[in-house]
């Protein structure tokens, strides 16, 4: 604690943020919280209805549960790709003496896409009929019984929508482990590498360790983002086939405007967004 | 800090409650003709239509016109192309009692909710005093009915849902127009065994295949059957019900839509159908210009035809009933309807048919016909002279009928399905017990 | 939040973000190692860039090669007509123009409060600064989903609704916690005796978090931008709930002008338009590149 502050200097950091804050996250999430507790429809009178939303969602929707635990799965993929392929590029970045500007910028490339525009193209690389892009790559390296509508198989469907999402953020985090992989002393891996350490172990040993907080805040970040993954299942599949890449964020959503149906959807005025175009 | 929480949960509480109990003032919904000045100002339309389409276009140009007389008007056009994200912003809008003076909406149970409360202005006397209500078509205004035939939106379009064909590729597989709907299976077999996709479908909308659902029950229990079963009071297990269930798992059996359906978008199915890869494309008149003129791929353009709905045998709807939509329709805020409102619509609904119609459109009415383009192929008159020879009954898309809730769950289930995921059994208990379940809420 | 990350480097009292460290690896064995992962590097790089040109190529086709051709191939001929029909159809200045207004607006208050809120929660320090830490770990765990009708009620009922300050807000409030944390960690870092310097020559709090705090945090504030701006630019979901005018639309409501009836979309003119308006995005990437991703990989480093 600085030794000089006032408690009115503490409030006047505080306030601020705290405010906005306060404003735009905690209290719409009370107000939901309270609209749980009723049954509303955003133009029916409300109707309080205590628990009986929670339990509900807990107990009888099927939808909630499936939704959940794709959502973890989702987030999964997402922090293997984003982590594992960050850590992996930027450890082979390091050993790279020219072009490593360059190939940092390229790297971020996708990040920028918009998302619309990222959805259509993968739903068109993964399409069978007419053929797309993996599944003739599939062929033509000979593992052609692999071949599948990879959006519309429901084994495949999470992890298929999931890849996009990992991907394209991938470049970002890369460039966080990067910079913490260039701050490990030069002194330690050389007298390691003098000790005769393999690369396997100057990486687990020294290098990993020393990256750890880093690596730490980088995970923190990609779980928040991660936890937030919407538009690409959104766009892509709409939580389908079925509900097989239905997230609790794109569950929500349809949720959030459909009368009472559960609870972390308190808010729920009204219908679904899934309702389709009738002309 | 728990006594600001507790302050502030009251907040909340109060702020929702006023928003979404303080309905407000609703005036009389069936005073179409408000009396007093016509004062001119801004009102604003929350439309679900193409930024850069016909409606859109024509409403403009007429609203300008109708400024130069009434300085000072003008008309707001609030478009949201994407139809769940409309959906989600028109309830929203309603649940904070911020409706516009005009708002598009279908025959859905949310409107009829709002049409009970007072909230939108009886149409059918709104355009019995305009004098226009005998131009329209019946069946464009029974389209925009609910279920106890009221009134309360205008249609601005009329299209005929045809399913188009390639007639080379049927001939390669050796089948011929299916007579009945229940032929559709086998054929497909036959396709495939020439190598040719049957059908191609818009998966990703997801209204595409829900249309499917609807036929069998239309032609085996005529349009109550869903009337009956979004409250509850039909179900799948019946007859008609499971009619379709089992038609629809032989679709899929039978592999009539293209591999991957459930991800394709809608151009992507069209372009299947266009290039010459699939031998069917169920879609309506809307698509005209790029089926039926000279836009069409050359290479198929002359194999291009198409057949209207099948019957069945036993059938209780007719050939010529079949899906007939107007469209998304417009209400009018009874809250904000004045004489200016009523002079305007006035001006634009007498002056709108025949600018509609000259875009090679159908009108929603009969007292003007439509324009044939230049570039035309013959199918375009063809498909237009369906329009004259419609039955009384009309199938109604099930989008518009179901509750929410059980609509997205359809919607899911269906595609399951199709795919073979899930057997009928299983799709008919689940859609049962979510009809059971939601259908209460709204159709009390 | 409670528990931030330690950094790797202790922040120089003066961190010089142009002193970017070479790495000494030499190369032991021009081995299969290095050869392995330069084909891999290659590999990569060509999987991160080839969408952004399979857009390109993709926006120069014409329609009825899009129609029926391969998706993957290069097209037949080239076309600006898509262009043309992405201008015509669409307000793309405008979009472009709101996207900025509103990432810039949601920035100015991401990494003005969240560092605000660090300072006390770091620096200052108060006896609920536990409680508070784990308020604003609600705004991580919590999906934005919740808060999206309760908003909209609220921002229509004191006619916020359909403005800039409707879409920055919730942003701003979404990316907060984020943006404390990592300024928090960063701070953690910042000498004590710094401060307890400055605070012998009697600085108070305010000209500390001005004279000291504020300068050293460029890299971390470099962080914050770029990752938020990268969320910010391309969201939907806030734009689409708040925004109902025209004049207001960002790039991706905009991209919605190219859908049709019943949802046809015209891809050709989207994709021209993404083309459009992701260049300047990519030219402030270009441009200010080097300058970010030092400041990005010294700003990360250290929190």
């Amino acid at each position: 604690m600085l030794p000089n502050r006032s408690r009115l200097s503490v409030l006047v950091f505080l306030l601020p943020p705290l405010l906005l804050y306060g404003v735009a996250v905690l209290f719409p999430i009370m107000q939901s919280l309270f609209l749980s507790f009723f049954s509303w429809n955003g133009i029916s009178d409300m109707e309080f209805v205590g628990l009986t939303n929670y339990v509900r969602m807990l107990t009888a929707d099927d939808v909630f549960w499936r939704s959940f635990f794709n959502a973890l799965g989702y987030l999964a993929i997402c922090l293997v790709l984003q982590l594992g392929g960050a850590l992996l590029v930027a450890s082979l970045l390091t050993s790279m003496r020219r072009g490593r500007e360059l190939i940092k910028t390229l790297y971020l490339l996708p990040a920028v896409i918009s998302t619309v525009a990222i959805a259509f193209l993968f739903v068109r690389i993964y399409s069978i009929e007419p053929v797309g892009l993996l599944n003739q790559l599939l062929h033509w390296i000979g593992l052609g019984a692999l071949e599948r509508p990879w959006l519309s198989d429901i084994n495949s469907v999470l992890t298929a929508v999931s890849a996009p999402e990992g991907w394209r953020f991938t470049g970002l985090y890369m460039l966080i482990i990067y910079a913490a992989l260039l701050s490990v002393p030069q002194e330690l891996e050389e007298a390691a590498r003098l000790d005769g350490a393999s690369r396997w172990q100057l990486f687990t040993k020294i290098r990993f360790p020393h990256i750890m907080p880093v690596w730490i805040t980088t995970t923190i970040m990609a779980t928040t983002y991660g936890l937030r993954g919407f538009d690409i299942p959104y766009l892509m599949t709409n939580g389908g086939p079925g509900q097989s890449s239905e997230l609790l964020t794109t569950y929500m959503y349809k949720t959030a405007f459909t009368a009472q149906t559960s609870a972390t959807q308190a808010p729920s005025p009204c219908s679904s967004s899934s309702s389709a175009w009738s002309p | 800090m728990k006594k600001l929480f507790r302050t502030a949960a009251v907040a909340a509480a109060a702020a929702l409650a006023l928003a979404g109990c303080g309905s407000g003032t609703a005036s009389d919904p069936s005073n179409v003709s408000p009396t007093g000045e016509v004062k001119p100002r801004e009102i604003s339309w929350l439309l679900s239509r193409p930024a850069d389409g016909a409606v859109i276009n024509i409403m403009k140009k007429l609203a300008d016109d109708y400024a130069k007389d009434h300085p000072g008007f003008s008309l707001n056009l609030i478009t949201t192309p994407d139809r769940p994200s409309y959906i989600q912003k028109l309830e929203t809008l309603a649940a904070a009692n911020k409706l516009p003076e005009l708002f598009d909406t279908d025959a859905t149970p949310f409107a009829q909710q709002l049409a009970k409360q007072g909230k939108m202005v009886d149409a059918e006397k709104l355009l019995k005093s305009l004098d226009v209500y005998d131009d329209y078509r019946p069946s464009a205004l029974d389209y925009q009915r609910f279920d106890d035939g009221s009134l309360n939106m205008i249609p601005f379009q009329f299209e005929l849902e045809f399913i188009w064909y390639n007639k080379a590729l049927l001939q390669k597989a050796g089948v011929s127009v299916p007579k009945s709907l229940d032929d559709i299976p086998a054929m497909c077999t036959a396709l495939r065994d020439a190598g040719i996709t049957p059908i191609a479908i818009d998966g990703q909308d997801q209204w595409p295949l829900e249309r499917y659902v609807a036929y069998q029950p239309f032609r085996e229990g005529g349009p109550d059957f869903i009337q009956k079963l979004k409250k509850g009071e039909a179900k799948f297990s019946d007859p008609a019900g499971e009619k379709t269930v089992q038609w629809l798992a032989s679709l899929g059996k039978a592999k009539c839509f293209q591999d991957g359906f459930s991800s394709q978008g809608y151009s992507d199915a069209q372009n299947q159908f266009t290039s010459g890869q699939a031998a069917m494309y169920n879609i309506g008149t809307w698509e005209l210009p790029s089926l039926a003129t000279d836009k069409l791929n050359s290479a198929t353009r002359n194999d291009i035809d198409f057949f209207t709905l099948p019957t069945t045998a036993g059938s209780v709807t007719a050939a010529n009933e079949f899906v007939s939509p107007s469209g998304i329709g417009m209400a009018v805020n009874s809250k904000t309807y004045d004489p200016l409102v009523s002079d305007f619509l006035k001006f634009a609904l007498t002056k709108y048919p025949s600018e509609y119609a000259a875009t090679g459109a159908l009108s929603p009415t009969t007292n003007v016909e439509t324009a044939i383009p230049a570039n035309a192929t013959p199918l375009y008159k063809k498909a237009l002279e369906h329009a004259n020879d419609l039955g009384n009954k009309q199938a109604m898309p099930w989008d518009t009928q179901l509750d929410p809730t059980t609509n997205g769950r359809l919607q899911q289930e269906l595609v399951l399905l199709v795919q073979g995921n899930i057997t009928p059994e299983q799709f008919t208990s689940t859609m049962d017990n979510a009809i059971a379940q939601n259908a209460p809420k709204f159709f009390k | 939040m409670t528990a931030p990350a330690a950094p790797v480097t202790r922040p120089r009292a003066t961190p010089d973000p142009s002193e970017s460290r070479e790495p000494l690896r030499r190369r032991r064995k021009p081995s299969l190692h290095g050869t392995l992962s330069r084909v891999i590097i290659a590999l990569i790089v060509i999987v991160q860039v080839y969408p952004l040109a399979w857009l390109f190529i993709t926006s120069l086709r014409t329609e009825d090669d899009f129609a029926t051709g391969d998706p993957f191939a290069l097209p037949k001929a080239v076309t600006f007509d898509n262009y043309a029909r992405a201008f015509e159809t669409g307000n793309l200045g405008m979009n472009i123009l709101n996207s900025f207004i509103v990432t810039m607006g949601a920035n100015l208050l991401i990494v003005l409060l969240g560092m605000m809120a660090a300072y006390a929660l770091q620096v200052l320090g108060f006896r609920y600064s536990k409680f508070v830490r784990s308020l604003f770990l609600i705004g991580i765990i919590v999906p934005v989903q919740i808060a999206l009708v309760p908003l909209f009620i609220d921002y229509s009922s004191i006619n916020l609704l359909d403005t800039y300050p409707s879409m920055i807000i919730p942003l701003a409030g979404f990316a907060l916690p984020m943006s404390i944390y990592l300024f928090s960690s960063f701070f953690e870092y910042i000498p004590r005796e710094t401060y307890e310097a400055a605070s012998l020559d009697g600085a108070g709090p305010y000209r500390i978090f001005g004279l000291i705090t504020l300068p050293l945090s460029v890299n971390t504030v470099v962080t914050v931008v770029l990752v938020n701006s990268i969320f910010i630019w391309n969201d939907f979901i806030f734009a689409n709930t708040f925004v109902l005018s025209e004049e207001l639309k960002t790039i991706p409501l905009g991209l919605q002008n190219y859908i049709g009836a019943m949802g046809k979309t015209d891809w050709t003119a989207t994709f021209a338009a993404v083309c459009v308006t992701i260049t300047p995005l990519l030219l402030v990437f270009l441009v200010l590149n080097k300058a970010m991703i030092q400041g990005l990989e010294s700003g990360a480093s250290k929190g």
